[in-house]
């Protein structure tokens, strides 16, 4: 594997670890999962660099919106479960346990 | 120069470790910045610097701002940075995990070399990544206007999730 794409797959690992590892924060947590939007990101544009398509260009830019849309929808859960809870912590979250 | 992108490459790879240590968030997103800036470095040192400065406008001005702005509802009173002994724990685990992961599926010992760019010098008029994007209102319009439909929708979505007071998604009251 070249080390660049060595450098965001394991940026996609270490961050998806860490979302399934998450302590006390659920903004932690989102961080966590902008980490792997933004590691996706970089690994979409090496595509049209290496393969010289000007068209795959468009994907990344794509991507770049969903995520911004994951990103705002994330943070109005956060703040709904702010109000609801008191904080962010997520072992608050524990309705469905028995 | 071929090592510089491979120093920004690291550097990429230690934000994300940082973040992905969950320390408090305030420190997490100081790990995201440098993730980002990292990034957008090495995509800039590669050629494409139209992409590079749409990640930087749009990731780190728009949603890495709001994120610092709701940062402050995990305020607690003895935030946890890398110095903590759990957070550094996490990381160094998490380190092992990618390292053992990485000798054992061989990576390590074949390395190949080399950095493919989009200098455009010879026969193309027009550089790679800004005709590329630009192919986005032209060719791939229906994509660009379900693109736009999406944010639309995710804003009425957000207002909602958030409306509270008997109307809202998550409420106790």
């Amino acid at each position: 594997m070249s080390p660049l794409h060595l450098s965001f797959y394991s940026a996609f690992v270490l961050s998806r670890l860490g979302l399934a590892f998450h302590r006390t924060h659920l903004v932690s947590a989102l961080l966590c999962l902008e980490n792997i939007m933004l590691s996706m990101f970089v690994g979409l544009t090496m595509w049209p660099i290496e393969n010289q398509t000007p068209s795959f260009t468009i994907v990344p830019i794509i991507i770049l919106t969903f995520s911004a849309c994951e990103a705002g929808t994330g943070l109005a859960i956060l703040v709904a479960s702010t109000r609801t809870h008191g904080s962010d912590h997520l072992h608050n979250l524990n309705l469905l346990q028995s | 120069m071929t090592y510089f992108v491979f120093f920004l490459g690291a550097c990429f790879v230690i934000g994300i470790l940082g973040v992905a240590s969950n320390p408090s968030p305030y420190y997490g997103v100081v790990g995201l910045v440098l993730a980002s800036v990292a990034g957008c470095g090495w995509l800039l040192s590669l050629g494409v610097s139209f992409v590079a400065l749409v990640l930087f406008m749009v990731y780190l001005g728009g949603m890495l701002v709001v994120f610092v702005y709701s940062v402050a509802l995990a305020a607690e009173p003895f935030p946890e940075a890398w110095g903590d002994w759990r957070v550094a724990g996490y990381a160094g685990a998490l380190a092992a995990v990618v390292l053992v992961g990485l000798v054992l599926g061989g990576v390590v010992g074949s390395w190949g070399f080399g950095v493919v760019t989009v200098d455009s010098v010879g026969m193309f008029v027009v550089r790679l990544d800004f005709s590329g994007v630009a192919m986005l209102y032209s060719r791939g319009v229906g994509m660009f206007l379900v693109a736009g439909w999406g944010l639309l929708l995710t804003l009425f979505v957000v207002l909602e999730l958030v409306r509270g007071l008997s109307r809202g998604a998550i409420r106790a009251v």
